[in-house]
């Protein structure tokens, strides 16, 4: 039996809490509760779910606690799926793979005060850096959470706002809040940050329209196109031995594409170096990129794991 | 020519008589996870180091799926530590590297086709490792480009046992 690569981290759900307002609570461990891979205050992952879905959510534990990933997930029933699937069909000792950590607050980049301001569930990357902030002592914070009626993760927020960290706004009693006025003066030792709901996200944009890149982060529900080289530009992959046509999105590489198209390309390094995956091409214009072709080697092959065209097809012998 | 000074080289590093020392040992179980310190780690004949992702016949390494011989124990030269702090100015742990032995004093790139012994355990080096962009996804570092050439060690072990930090690594020949 060919063994399938390991491309996900591998996870057990140990314990999944009520949190309030339709939100559970999913905590993930290593199976032998082995350190997780390190992530960053704020930070995100990908939950590869049992029904073949794929869906990111944000940790709400701090990177100190290091043996587990806990996220809180809000049921959406007119949602994409991915909500329900955990809500509904998960239960503890299920296997979950997940993603390496990305994204979160960067130690030590010379912040002093952070505004975080939180619209609903979009709480949840503040809960890790609040935590964080709150028991190193590294950074001043304030998280503003602006709810409708009733609050999330009521329980795990009550520290917090015992503590003056967290203030509440219900928009039911006292209507929105003036965003601006909510965030103050800025500084370039001050970080103000969003994660809300689209309506949000936007008046938060507006009120920090002076301020300089670097001293703000926004957090959308939806993830944004991610960012493309300007100069890539899409091409064809035409095979010549099956006939197969696999489109190459402009930034993709040709191993992603083929891999995606159900073709099975051995590789290693993926950066050019080990030449394990490489192909004979045909006809077209490869822009090589790897380090270890001859010159004479490279009017015949390419390695599939960095090499790019300049034509808009390209044919490789598969 | 080549195979002359190619033999040569090998029979100088053989009798200027190298000799080395095991400095740090890291396991981990299964792909992705950060590498684990030990004081000591068993390593047996033919299969693996106990506990270990690439333990044959309990395979849950991120290269799992590419089964090769040599991949039983991997080694990591210290120097290439201080180098990439020196040269690049990259601070990289051990822990960090994802080999499972780092060693002080032993020339890992003279040694592929060799044997040697590590500690009590007698290992054979089958070839350079290759550095890989997973190793930069994980730690988040550029080392793909200066870890070339000096990416550590792929070894099969023939005598398995007890390796400890501290213990001897001296030529086989």
């Amino acid at each position: 039996m060919k063994v399938r690569p390991i491309t996900t981290i591998k996870t057990v759900v140990t314990l999944i809490e009520e949190a309030g307002a339709g939100i559970k609570l999913f905590t993930l461990a290593d199976p032998d509760r082995w350190e997780l891979p390190p992530f960053k205050p704020g930070a995100h992952i990908d939950l590869h779910l049992p029904n073949g879905l794929v869906r990111t959510y944000s940790l709400c534990n701090e990177p100190a606690d290091n043996a587990r990933y806990v996220v809180a997930v809000k049921r959406e029933a007119d949602g994409r799926g991915g909500s329900r699937a955990l809500h509904d069909e998960v239960a503890i000792g299920d296997v979950i793979g997940v993603s390496l950590p990305r994204g979160g607050l960067d130690p030590g980049a010379g912040i002093a005060r952070h505004v975080f301001i939180a619209g609903g569930i979009g709480v949840t990357p503040f809960m890790s850096m609040a935590r964080h902030l709150s028991r190193t002592g590294d950074a001043d914070f304030v998280l503003h959470l602006v709810v409708r009626e009733e609050m999330p993760l009521a329980a795990h927020l009550a520290p917090l706002i015992d503590a003056g960290r967290v203030v509440v706004h219900c928009t039911s009693r006292t209507g929105r809040p003036d965003l601006a006025a909510l965030i103050g003066e800025g500084g370039a030792d001050t970080l103000v940050a969003c994660c809300g709901p689209e309506g949000m996200t936007e008046a938060f944009e507006q009120a920090i329209a002076a301020w300089p890149a670097a001293n703000v982060h926004i957090e959308r529900f939806i993830a944004p196109p991610p960012v493309i080289d300007p100069d890539a530009k899409p091409f064809t992959l035409s095979l010549a031995r099956s006939g197969a046509e696999i489109q190459v999105r402009a930034g993709q590489t040709m191993l992603a594409a083929l891999q995606e198209g159900g073709v099975d390309i051995a590789t290693s390094c993926c950066g050019g170096i080990c030449g394990a995956c490489k192909v004979g091409w045909i006809e077209g214009e490869p822009v090589h990129r790897d380090r270890i072709l001859s010159p004479y080697e490279r009017e015949r092959y390419l390695m599939v794991c960095v090499a790019g065209s300049d034509a808009e097809r390209l044919v490789l012998d598969l | 020519m080549l195979d002359t000074v190619s033999a040569g080289s090998a029979q100088k590093t053989a009798q200027l008589g190298w000799t080395g020392v095991v400095r740090f040992l890291h396991l981990a179980p299964r792909a992705f996870l950060p590498m684990r310190a030990a004081e000591t780690i068993t390593l047996v004949a033919g299969k693996g180091i106990e506990g270990d992702r690439y333990m044959i016949g309990n395979e849950e390494g991120f290269y799992s799926h590419k089964p090769e011989e040599g991949r039983q124990v991997t080694l990591f030269e210290l120097e290439t530590l201080v180098a990439l702090k020196r040269d690049a100015g990259i601070e990289l742990g051990p822990e960090e590297h994802r080999r499972n032995v780092t060693v002080e004093g032993v020339p890992l790139n003279h040694l592929v086709g060799r044997r040697f012994w590590l500690g009590e355990t007698l290992l054979e080096a089958t070839r350079l490792s290759v550095p890989c962009r997973h190793i930069e996804e994980i730690t988040g570092k550029a080392i793909f480009d200066p870890l070339i050439n000096r990416s550590g060690l792929n070894c099969k072990i023939l005598q398995g046992g007890t390796v400890k930090v501290g213990d001897t690594v001296r030529n086989a020949a």
